[in-house]
């Protein structure tokens, strides 16, 4: 009954943050090292999953994976604000030690969309889980076809992933589309909802993936206009959020109906959603 | 049938209370609770349905699952698994199953909780047949018995001067080693039977979920999540840290586990506030849900062992059997 700490028990590994940056007002991005050969646990990641990070004496608190296992060892979180856990998190600077369990979850199905045109949809924070899904598109362009990102976020100052999007942009077949709510005198794209935006594109449902992350609200109208435009249910996926303490199928918290996001998710395709008897909303 | 004597079998709790714990039914208060004894005196032999069921002798209200000691340079984790050996006496078959329910999930569901199943791995159930069954009592229309010793290692049912024996497992045969059971030449008495209740099967989930029931029975609900905290098999947890005092320059904190009840109005909150499950008529269908239909599907016992706690408990009366009352009525639509 010999467990591995890290993904099947409560216990975490231990890491050390050896990067610490401001990616937009309350969100920073923390870059973790796991320590005395944990990293080993790591080694195969997929965009979509998640780990539990500790702020010990804290508390412990999910969040997707913001990297890809290709791009090194370094395990990136971007991290907003909100609660006591991230707000010890925010207090934190590189050299201090912070708790980590993971990989958990599953992870969007990477090789399914081989083939297809892809249109990445991101909300906010939820830019987040979605990066790996991009980095792992752009390194590995001639499995995939068009790559359309479109990210919303409140205002500019929001865009959290604000410094990559020249080298996104500037990738072959790759468009890059950006919204704001409220416009501020320096913003040269779109204002208004991430619906217009995706009106604006005007994406084809032929032969196209729909990735979906954000807040409930965004997914819900988000789809309900993709299912307008053509995509079936199968062609949409998004991943949920839900509170969690344990991320291995115990604690209960994270339930829709019998489903666990915690290992029955985070990823679900939207025939999936439509399915559940409960509202995600 | 196998045969204990009153004097042997406090006998035997006397040699079991000289090398392991034992948890009984005690008197606390006027209240009747299973609780970790010093004398075999202090058993409450009269008891009937103890306020709490045996679940926290293996899953405890709060526990101390890490201590985490920080130092400069280092970080340390360790893990504070129990390896006690303990002996429940006097449990009953409703909470037997309930255990049997915890297991499914706990230990024989991957990954394995280690601290649930150190603790459960190291304990001992001798069981009591119920006597009588309480208004509240529908343990016969879930499957259960009574009597039923399935779930125990020892089942005792009272005759005159002594109990009958059943041994139900090699832990159970263990404890009895080097103690001569005498054999009686009679039956098990006939368990007492409460009128049975009809269970829904929960097919018609579109039905059942657009209920107006759950508006109606969730309206009263206080949310003060007491179900949760008497039900044998509710198993939701929270896991918080605990920061001690700082000394020689090291910080120690503890990370906790502590019971949760997915009737509490945070339980489904994400951050930023939103909360799919706002209302209590959402968290109390869930609730019912999760023990006729939910818990069965994900791992194999359903989660209700008929123990009736719940309605005794309920402040509002909030009454799990006229719920399935209810939704025969919405299953027959």
């Amino acid at each position: 009954m010999i467990q591995r700490p890290g993904n099947d028990s409560l216990q975490p590994l231990i890491g050390k943050l050896v990067q610490v940056q401001d990616l937009a007002p309350e969100i920073k991005m923390f870059g973790v090292e796991l320590e005395n050969g944990a990293g080993q646990h790591f080694k195969n990641y997929e965009p979509g999953q998640f780990a539990f990070i500790s702020a010990f004496g804290t508390g412990e608190a999910p969040f997707g994976i913001a990297s890809t296992s290709d791009r090194g060892n370094i395990l990136e979180f971007a991290v907003q604000r909100l609660g006591s856990v991230t707000t010890a998190l925010h207090e934190m600077s590189e050299g201090d030690h912070v708790g980590i369990r993971g990989p958990l979850g599953n992870a969007f199905p990477m090789t399914m969309f081989e083939g297809k045109d892809l249109l990445v949809i991101g909300g906010g924070i939820g830019a987040a889980p979605l990066r790996p899904v991009i980095h792992s598109v752009l390194d590995n362009q001639e499995k995939y076809g068009e790559l359309n990102i479109l990210m919303a976020a409140r205002d500019p100052s929001l865009h959290v992933f604000h410094d990559e999007y020249e080298s996104w942009q500037e990738s072959n077949n790759t468009n890059l589309h950006l919204i704001v709510d409220q416009a501020d005198d320096n913003w040269e794209h779109d204002e208004g909802l991430i619906t217009e935006l995706i009106q604006k594109v005007a994406p084809s449902a032929k032969d196209t993936v729909a990735i979906v992350c954000g807040p409930p609200i965004m997914i819900y109208y988000v789809s309900k206009l993709l299912n307008e435009i053509g995509f079936i249910g199968g062609q949409q996926y998004v991943t949920l959020e839900a509170r969690m303490h344990c991320g291995i199928g115990k604690c209960g918290r994270c339930n829709i109906d019998k489903t666990l996001i915690c290992v029955d998710g985070p990823v679900f395709s939207m025939d999936q959603v439509d399915a559940f008897s409960e509202s995600y909303l | 049938m196998k045969f204990i004597s009153s004097h042997e079998l406090i006998a035997l709790l006397q040699n079991i209370l000289n090398e392991q714990i034992l948890y009984a039914p005690v008197l606390v208060g006027g209240v009747e609770l299973y609780q970790e004894i010093e004398h075999v005196e202090d058993i409450f032999w009269n008891f009937t349905r103890p306020g709490k069921s045996v679940k926290e002798v293996v899953f405890p209200q709060t526990e101390t699952l890490m201590v985490i000691k920080e130092s400069d340079k280092n970080l340390t984790v360790h893990e504070n698994i129990s390896n006690e050996k303990t002996v429940i006496f006097g449990v009953r078959p409703c909470d037997a199953r309930g255990m049997q329910a915890l297991d499914s999930m706990f230990f024989h569901t991957d990954p394995i909780d280690s601290y649930y199943a150190a603790r459960r791995n190291n304990s001992v159930l001798i069981g009591l047949s119920c006597s009588e069954m309480l208004d509240t009592c529908f343990c016969t229309s879930m499957g259960g018995m009574p009597d039923d010793p399935s779930c125990m290692d020892i089942m005792l049912t009272v005759v005159d001067d002594g109990y009958l024996v059943e041994v139900m497992s090699d832990a159970g045969a263990n404890l009895l080693d080097g103690i001569e059971l005498s054999d009686k030449a009679i039956d098990k008495p006939k368990p007492p039977i409460q009128s049975v209740v009809e269970v829904p099967e929960v097919e018609n989930i579109q039905n059942i979920f657009a209920s107006k029931l759950w508006m109606q029975e969730g309206e009263r609900c206080l949310s003060c999540r007491i179900c949760a905290y008497v039900c044998p098999t509710c198993r939701c947890f929270d896991i918080q840290d605990e920061n001690l005092s700082s000394a020689n320059g090291k910080n120690q904190s503890i990370r906790l586990r502590c019971w949760d009840s997915c009737s509490s109005h945070a339980y489904r909150q994400i951050a930023g506030g939103h909360n799919p499950r706002e209302i209590k008529a959402d968290r109390l269908r869930n609730r019912i849900l999760c023990k006729l239909k939910y818990y069965a599907e994900q791992y194999g016992p359903q989660a209700c062992t008929g123990c009736g706690r719940c309605i005794s408990a309920c402040p509002v009366n909030i009454d799990i059997t006229e719920i399935m009352g209810a939704l025969m009525e919405v299953e027959a639509i």
